[in-house]
Order: C-alpha cells, then structure tokens, then sequence
C-alpha cells in the first residue's frame, strides 16, 4: 500500500558521491512510504531511479541521446528534468552529478521542478575502501580517482552506456559543489549520524523532503532496511544496481573500517587532498588528525 | 530518383546516402522530405507532448537545439528546418531515427526498440534499451549469413511481419574493435561520435517477414547465456515496454490502436528474456543461445 501524500509537487535530489549511503537511504524512504508487513524488494525500490538515466532522457526528449556526445547531452538534459507527464508529481531522484551550471546559465539538473536536496557525505577515508570494493580496483586507485579534478562515471565517448556521462570532479568538488549551491534548499546528512543517530537524522530528512513525519511508519522503515536485511535480501535473489565485477553490493555497512583497512600513507593522501573538506564536516580535529 | 526503406518509397532534398534506390521509381513517391520553415513551436497551437516534441492534429514536431525542428505530417512528409552552418550527418541522424519513428507511426505500424533479423524464413526479433547490444547482435547474425531487417527501429505492419529498414548498422568504436572492423572506411555517424555507419545494403531481407520470435536482452551476474520463458501478460508487457517512442505513440492519439497491435503481436510471438553475463563481451554465445533457442 502506498501512503498518500501531501501533494508538493517537484523533484527532490538524492546526491551523493557514490558509496555514501544514499542506496541506504532510498531503501529507508521506499520503506516509508510504502507500507507492508515485510521489506520492500529491493530490487524494486522504485524511488525515481537515477538522473542519468539514459533510456529514461531518452524517453523525456523523444530521442536516441546516444547520437549526441556527452557536451551536448549535458546541455539538454535541464529540458528533460523539468518535464513532469502528471503535473504537481513529486519525485525523489539519485544523483552522483555534481551540482553545477550548464554554459547558458541553466542547472545541468534544471530549475523548475527542483524543490530541494538531500546531500549524503561520508569519511572520504571510509569512501576510499567502498568505493574500491565497488569498482573491483586496489584503494590506491580509488583514492587516485577521488582525487581527479576529471573524473565521473561513464566517461568514454567510444562506447555506449545505460547512463550518461557524469561529472564527478574530486571528491571534495562534488561536496562543494553540492553545499555551496546557492539558492538550493538543501539538508545534509553526514552518513557517520546517520548510524549513530538514525532515528533523528532520518527523520529530519524525511521532514525535508516534504512528506508528513510519522513515528511508527519510521520505526519500520528503519528496521526494515537495517543492513542485515538488506545484505540478506541480496544473499538471496541479488541486487540489479550491483555493477559487473563486484562481489558484495552490501558489504559491511559500518563507518570507521578506515581504522584498520587504511595504511598511513593512505591516510595521509587522502587528508592531503581533501583535508579542508574534511575539517569542515567534522572527519578532522583541529589539529589535522582524522577522527 | 526515389530511394526507399520500411517498403515506402521516398523523394528526400536532404541526400541519404544510406538508403538504396526503389526498384520501382513510377509515381509519386509515399513519402517527401524537403526543407522548409517551422515555426518557434512555442508559438504554434500545438499540444506539448514532451520537452522539445509537440503535437497537432496528425503532425508532430520534434525540436532537437542547435540541430533542426523536424516535422512529420500526416504519414507522407517530413520537412526540415536544420539550423544555420549545422552538417547533413547530424540533420540525418534524428531523421532517420525518431523522425522515421513519428511517420511509421503515423502510417499504422507497430514500432518496436529493437533489432530483427532473419532465422529460417521468421524474424527474430531482440529489443532493449540502447547500451544493451542491438547494433552489435546484428552485425553477429550478418557475419553468419543471416538477412537483416534492422538495428534499432523494427516496423512490423498490420499482419505481424517486420520490414526491412535502413541498410546500415550504427556501432560504438569498442565494438568495432572487438569484431575487427577497419573504421577507416566508414563514416561517422555524426563528426563529433566515436560511432560509425557500416554499410549492409546486400544483407537485407528483401521483404516483410512475420515476426516470431521476441528475446528481451539484459544482463546477469552469471558466467552463461540464460533464456528464460515470458508467457501471458508478461508477452504483452514486454512489448508495451520495449515500443518505439511510446511518448509519440500516445502524443499522436493511437495509444488504443497500439495496444490491439500489442496484443495480436503477443499472440504470435514466443517470447523470451536473454540475459548475458555482465562482464566480457559475449556475442557468439549469445547468438548460439538465440538460434539453439528459436530453432527448438
């Protein structure tokens, strides 16, 4: 059953760099807003997919955006964002795009329907080993591509990708990007607080996204994507957003893995590169020293 | 001098080097592609059916920025209104894609997303998204001497047979190099795509042949080719979800139209969801599963 909602209308952004915890809570959500006596399939999670989707722009514009390169995608794709086919429809969207302004001064997400955003952020030094395990590659990679002004998802413009090319930037770009925004009504959630506080943290991203904020619906949306019911759910019939090569989709589900996964000059690395970032958000005492 | 494709025949002002010429070159042709001026389609009284595609009546423009505004009218013509200084390619690329969709549409047929080829008289046809190996799966069953009918967008008419298309295959510079094409012979698709035209005019069928075959592909995480059955509804969904541009479908007004061709199709087709491994490039084994499948 599908709780109804106070109609806001508007499209509500998920952003996050990947492996922050936004799969995480788009399980929460669908849980939320879908009442059952058992955990929504998550394979199923139906949250408005990704915004890069591309069978979904190429349906928006009613073209093949694989006979466009990626510059020129990037310009239409506000065009497909602000579309709606049920007018005053609310949707909440994943996005890994940074937050940023196409050249003729339009939102590369668009501006008409976007109503607000959810940012997760995560220890960088706990994204390194995450987002290792997610691409199949060693740390040191994943710390060499968080930190490349260039890098995003999907970038070869000699193949064709189910989404678009995304522009990630560094790690620390795609934060700014996101919480510097001017004009967007945004909400961040530190995944770290998420754990540690859920309860509150959820719900008060809840509130944000417009919907009406009840205490048992919350309770079991929580217990329903605890992360042992998520790992289990993919233990049993998979997980279709596990990308080819990786083991686990869901693999331990904790914050602080760093402590014990991460060398020292790893750890410098990455304090080197995003250490202002970091202190901002609380992964750095004022001393420099991660936490 | 008329050229043709879908079994139309066709007089375009815009030269399209991709098609062959019609063997019967009497009459008027079915349909014409000229150029000419559209209106700011924010101005016109049509019925916005999507960002940059409107309606009105049985036109339907679609305004692709910094390209062309196409319109198809009525199931015989297409003008265009390229913008200043932009090259034939890229006009030709929407032209032949959503444009050619808008106008089959309009003539009555049922569109499907997806490739077909030619397996002991039937069509078999593959759909799915674009990335999911259309193109690549086409150029496989030519290389083992099966006709084509098409690599993206199949026309099936109104007793269920597929009919032969555009005579080219657009591939990704990763797949030609996993076949071994030589790129330095065939055109781009557009200047700025690593993607190229390959020539297959002597590969295509040379006529409608009935569709009976329907394989969805996708991918899993296994080391196999896996065929799974669809019966019933899931027939029919599977061809509600692999259409052509349903947003035109439904903009044009012949969504209950298309839902009776749905469910005739549906009736005569074996439908089956390929999934591949997801990882690795596994054309031949998933040709073999198709054939060894559809010859069951």
């Amino acid at each position: 059953m599908l709780v109804p909602e106070a109609a806001t209308g508007g499209t509500y952004w998920l952003a996050s760099y990947p492996k922050s915890g936004n799969t995480w809570f788009r399980t929460v959500l669908a849980n939320y807003q879908r009442v059952e006596d058992e955990p929504v399939n998550i394979n199923a999670l139906h949250t408005g997919g990704i915004a890069s989707a591309r069978a979904m722009i190429d349906d928006l514009l009613g073209l093949e955006t694989g006979d466009l390169d990626p510059d020129e995608i990037d310009q239409l794709r506000p065009l497909a964002h602000d579309w709606r086919d049920k007018p005053g429809e609310a949707i909440y969207q994943k996005t890994h795009d940074t937050y940023r302004i196409n050249s003729d001064g339009t939102p590369l997400l668009g501006s008409r329907q976007t109503r607000g955003a959810l940012y997760f952020i995560r220890n960088p030094l706990d994204v390194a080993i995450s987002y290792a395990h997610h691409n199949g590659t060693g740390i040191d990679k994943a710390i060499e591509s968080m930190g490349r002004e260039n890098h995003g998802l999907n970038r070869s413009k000699k193949s064709i990708y189910r989404q678009v090319r995304q522009h990630m930037g560094t790690w620390s770009q795609h934060v700014l990007s996101w919480v510097d925004a001017p004009t967007l009504n945004l909400l961040v959630l530190r995944y770290e607080d998420m754990h540690a506080d859920g309860w509150h943290q959820f719900g008060q991203a809840i509130t944000h996204l417009g919907l009406s904020l009840d205490d048992e619906r919350l309770d079991r949306a929580l217990r329903f994507s605890a992360f042992d019911v998520l790992k289990h759910q993919e233990a049993e019939a998979g997980f279709i957003e596990r990308p080819g090569g990786m083991k686990g989709f869901f693999r331990n589900g904790k914050a602080g893995d760093w402590r014990s996964q991460l060398s020292d000059a790893q750890i410098a690395q990455i304090i080197a590169d995003h250490g202002a970032v970091m202190l901002r958000f609380g992964y750095l005492d004022m001393a420099g020293n991660p936490l | 001098m008329l050229q043709t494709a879908y079994g139309l025949t066709i007089a375009s002002e815009l030269p399209l080097p991709e098609l062959p010429l019609a063997t019967n070159s009497n009459g008027p042709a079915d349909v014409s592609i000229r150029f000419g001026s559209l209106p700011d389609s924010d101005s016109t009284d049509g019925q916005r059916i999507g960002p940059i595609s409107w309606v009105s009546g049985d036109s339907l423009t679609l305004n692709v920025p910094h390209i062309a505004r196409y319109c198809a009218i009525g199931g015989s013509t297409i003008i265009i209104d390229p913008v200043d200084g932009i090259d034939d390619d890229s006009v030709r690329v929407f032209l032949l894609g959503s444009m050619m969709g808008a106008l089959l549409l309009q003539r009555g047929f049922m569109l499907l997303h997806g490739c077909a080829v030619e397996v002991d008289g039937k069509a078999l046809v593959a759909v799915g998204p674009s990335g999911s190996g259309k193109s690549t799966l086409t150029e496989g069953f030519r290389r083992r001497g099966h006709a084509i009918l098409a690599d993206d967008l199949v026309a099936i008419n109104t007793d269920g047979a597929a009919l032969p298309g555009i005579p080219r295959i657009k591939l990704w510079h990763d797949v030609t190099e996993h076949l071994a094409i030589d790129r330095t012979a065939l055109p781009r698709i557009r200047p700025n795509l690593e993607k190229f035209g390959l020539p297959v005019a002597e590969a295509m069928a040379k006529g409608p042949v009935p569709v009976a075959y329907v394989y969805a592909l996708g991918s899993h995480h296994g080391d196999d080719v896996v065929i799974r059955p669809l019966d019933g509804f899931a027939r029919f969904n599977l061809l509600l979800e692999n259409s052509y541009r349903l947003r035109f479908v439904k903009g044009l007004g012949r969504r209950p139209q298309h839902l009776a061709q749905a469910t005739k199709l549906a009736g005569q087709i074996r439908a089956r969801v390929a999934e591949r491994p997801n990882l690795g490039f596994t054309l031949e084994p998933l040709i073999d599963a198709l054939l060894a499948d559809a010859r069951a």
